[in-house]
């Protein structure tokens, strides 16, 4: 039995070394461009990486990105002045827009649309409404000279807190553990196509058998109305504080949504307050075609086109306006 | 527990080197160890049936010994139909109670006649119930018939019937193969190891890569048959034939390869039928150990083909009938089983039922003779027809997308429901069929290369495709655990 253990698990590692080899051959595994905390406690991209974003197996979703000088990922710098015509678009993973070429983003399209502007696209996953506003108020300088900023926003997930703090979670990826863990292109696919999501859930169920979860409540539709409204509350007022902390002014910034997803609560607020917002959810409705990817929910090229087009439109009616 | 989860690749290492670090000196110890390892596996599906498995097997421990030691042939039967009756007895209930009821109503409404169906029970099928209520008969028939002594040894014999490997999915063994076995001192060989991790790897290829990767295109099209015109229905049903084998031969080979490492060798269930030059040769390689079970526990008491045409025509109806029946409580499969008679018929009468038996397409030569090569397609299109049936959930289904290929006839492309490249299937498939053509003479060697830099390559190359074809959000259970 001896040797059949011992061969087992060579062949075992020679497989895993061949496959390491494979996936590197044909990029089946996404590059992890390093992240930072910058002088600013703004968390961003370490400046000037280039890389692949792969998404799914069989490399569904392949593109490439590219971090600026800025530690963003776009295509080009972030230089705005008085005399240009700037747009930036703050916002998190669906504006960073990994899932795409860089040089085929949602700015670039815009750019497209309408000649002569120049769109700085301030993209990072899992950037929340304070992320974004502490970014803007640290830059405060850059974004002074920018003509509009447009903040894109998810009421359920964007407005969880009134304050922002470093989020210690996301730079824990960084970690010396997580770094090398990372260099190995094989763990990082299996990752990526939730091969090793069976003994992370194995994992779980033994820390619930031998710690078991207090049951869970069963919650009758009116408590569940109060608890919503009671959330819908709360995030308004972190919007709120938010707003009065980091400053935001109405006359340049504009609010990126889906009504769909959004609270009629909040949103009564926003148009009673004069926040101005643009609601991209008729332009995804009319469309015959998905706008979301195969293995996310992140957008697609027509679901980018879509957003870039509803930029692009309200962009142009504030231009006829002005 | 399935083969192909992370729960299996843990019970699996454990008990393997418990039994052979602990065990292997002691017959008995093994056998009870190996007992306990299958009520295990078959309680973490539901342990509440475990109890329909020990009284299956208690049943048929003290029938048999009652009708070894019975005198007279009138006892003797009595203690078989007390055999019979409670196995069937528990299948009819657990499998086809609600169907009798349904079509009993059905019928009855036929006459104008209003009954509702209050009679009908929400019962759960007991995983592999078809399996082992099948497996624990025939060694009370075997004893009935004088080809088997009964064992006194009730461990064994709850061992043969409940043998984890093969428990909820067959392969259908016979007590004098797998009892045998079981009654016999088995000590480790590296050799034996090495093949059953060969089939695992083999079985698990055939089982994530094949049919897991196609199943949702095959549920897409059967779902939505109406919205699809004839070359995807086409398609969707081909894609099925090699979706059904891929799932059913790769639990088999998974099964006969986890029972090596414990020294035990389980009966070729597939033997690579999508090669077959006729229907009859199609049924001596698929689902080969219910074939066997038919032919010597219904076939040939009904006096086979040692009768005149017409009783044997009648025999192969019953046995086909029965064997589509025993697939699940649904008309479909009994059409299903009705299709195969039919095409089973004119190959007996015309006495080509035997001619393949032994033999493999292009015997001597690397290359298929242009006849062969029509007899396979001629063959698997006849089989892949009747699977319209066998995969629909109801005959007017089954009519319905026959129809719709009759009345949409037309080829269009086919997009992956969730928006993959079809091309990858393709490929997949064609690359699939060449391999299993190159390995198709054993079925039990599916890396018979002689330089080990090949047999290394082609395990990698099958764990990569695993790696490109893994798909975490699909249900991953097996096709037959639902018979």
């Amino acid at each position: 039995m001896k040797k059949l253990i011992l061969k087992s698990a060579l062949y075992f590692f020679m497989i895993l070394i061949s496959l390491e080899l494979l996936v590197r051959v044909f990029h089946l595994g996404k590059d992890t461009p390093t992240r930072i905390l910058d002088d600013h406690k703004v968390e961003k991209w370490l400046p000037n990486q280039q890389g692949f974003s792969v998404t799914g197996n069989r490399r569904q979703n392949f593109s490439e990105y590219h971090i600026n000088n800025s530690g963003f990922n776009s295509y080009r710098e972030f230089t705005p002045t008085k005399d240009k015509y700037e747009v930036a678009l703050v916002g998190d993973s669906f504006i960073e827009g990994f899932h795409q070429n860089y040089y085929n983003s949602i700015g670039k399209k815009i750019e497209t649309s309408i000649p002569g502007i120049e769109v700085y696209e301030y993209g990072y996953a899992g950037y929340d409404f304070a992320d974004q506003l502490h970014l803007i108020y640290e830059y405060k300088e850059k974004f002074e000279v920018i003509d509009h900023v447009i903040l894109g926003i998810k009421f359920s997930n964007d407005l969880t807190r009134g304050e922002y703090k470093v989020v210690t979670g996301r730079l824990a990826l960084e970690s010396p553990m997580n770094r090398l863990l990372k260099k190995s292109k094989l763990l990082v696919y299996c990752k990526s196509i939730g091969i090793l999501d069976p003994p992370q859930r194995l994992l779980y169920r033994l820390k619930n058998i031998l710690n078991p979860p207090a049951p869970s409540k069963t919650i009758d539709e009116q408590e569940k109305t109060r608890l919503q409204k009671e959330k819908e509350k709360k995030y308004l007022a972190n919007f709120q504080s938010l707003v009065a902390k980091y400053g935001y002014d109405k006359n340049r910034f504009t609010l990126l949504l889906d009504s769909r997803i959004t609270s009629d609560y909040f949103l009564s607020f926003l148009n009673k307050e004069g926040f101005r917002y643009i609601d991209f959810s008729s332009y995804f409705e009319k469309s015959k075609k998905s706008t979301t990817l195969i293995y996310d929910r992140h957008w697609n090229d027509n679901g980018r086109t879509l957003i870039a087009k509803s930029i692009s439109d309200y962009i142009k009616s504030l231009d006829t306006m002005e | 527990m399935l083969f192909n989860s992370l729960d299996f690749f843990i019970f699996l290492p454990i008990v393997f080197v418990t039994y052979w670090l602990f065990f292997k000196k002691n017959l008995q110890l093994q056998n009870i160890f190996i007992l306990i390892a299958s009520y295990f596996f078959y309680a973490m599906w539901d342990w509440r049936f475990l109890f329909l498995i020990i009284a299956s097997t208690t049943v048929d421990f003290f029938t048999g010994q009652l009708i070894h030691s019975s005198t007279s042939d009138s006892l003797r039967k009595r203690w078989l139909w007390i055999s019979v009756i409670f196995n069937i007895g528990l299948l009819g209930f657990f499998k086809y109670y609600n169907f009798f009821i349904d079509s009993w109503i059905d019928f009855v409404n036929i006459f104008g006649y209003e009954m509702n169906s209050s009679w009908t029970l929400q019962i759960i099928l007991p995983v592999g119930i078809s399996f082992y209520t099948f497996q624990t008969m025939s060694y009370s028939l075997d004893i009935y018939y004088k080809r088997l002594a009964p064992t006194k040894d009730f461990i064994s014999f709850a061992t043969f019937v409940s043998f984890f490997p093969q428990l909820v999915a067959g392969p259908i063994e016979r007590a004098s193969n797998l009892l045998s076995q079981i009654t016999t001192k088995r000590s480790f060989s590296y050799s034996q190891c090495k093949e059953g991790l060969k089939l695992i790897i083999w079985g698990l290829f055939k089982k994530v890569v094949i049919a897991d990767a196609i199943a949702p295109i095959v549920d897409d099209i059967f779902a939505n048959y109406t919205e699809y015109s004839a070359s995807t229905l086409v398609l969707g049903v081909t894609l099925f034939s090699f979706q059904v084998y891929g799932d059913f031969s790769g639990y088999s080979d998974i099964a006969i390869g986890t029972s090596k490492l414990f020294g035990i060798e389980l009966m070729s269930n597939f033997k690579f039928p999508n090669f077959s030059r006729n229907v009859a040769e199609y049924w001596q390689r698929w689902h080969v150990s219910l074939s066997t079970w038919f032919r010597h526990y219904v076939y040939i008491p009904l006096g086979g083909s040692r009768v005149s045409k017409l009783k044997s025509v009648r025999n192969i109806i019953i046995i086909f009938l029965v064997s589509g029946f025993w697939h699940g409580a649904n008309w479909t499969f009994v059409i299903w089983g009705a299709i195969h008679a039919l095409l089973y018929i004119p190959v007996f009468l015309m006495g080509r039922n035997r001619i393949y038996m032994n033999t493999v397409v292009a015997e001597n030569s690397w290359f298929p003779s242009i006849k062969e090569i029509l007899q396979i397609l001629l063959t698997f299109s006849l089989i892949t027809f009747s699977r319209v049936f066998f995969r629909s959930e109801s005959i007017t289904d089954a009519l319905g997308f026959l129809k719709q290929i009759y009345s949409n006839f037309g080829f269009e492309i086919y997009e992956h429901p969730l928006g993959y490249r079809m091309i990858d299937y393709f490929v997949l498939l064609v690359l699939f069929v060449l391999y299993e053509y190159q390995i198709r003479r054993d079925e039990r060697s599916p890396f018979k290369f002689k330089s080990k830099i090949v047999r290394f390559v082609a395990y990698t190359l099958i764990i990569l495709a695993m790696l490109l074809f893994f798909d975490d959000n699909i249900d991953r259970s097996f096709i037959y655990f639902q018979f």
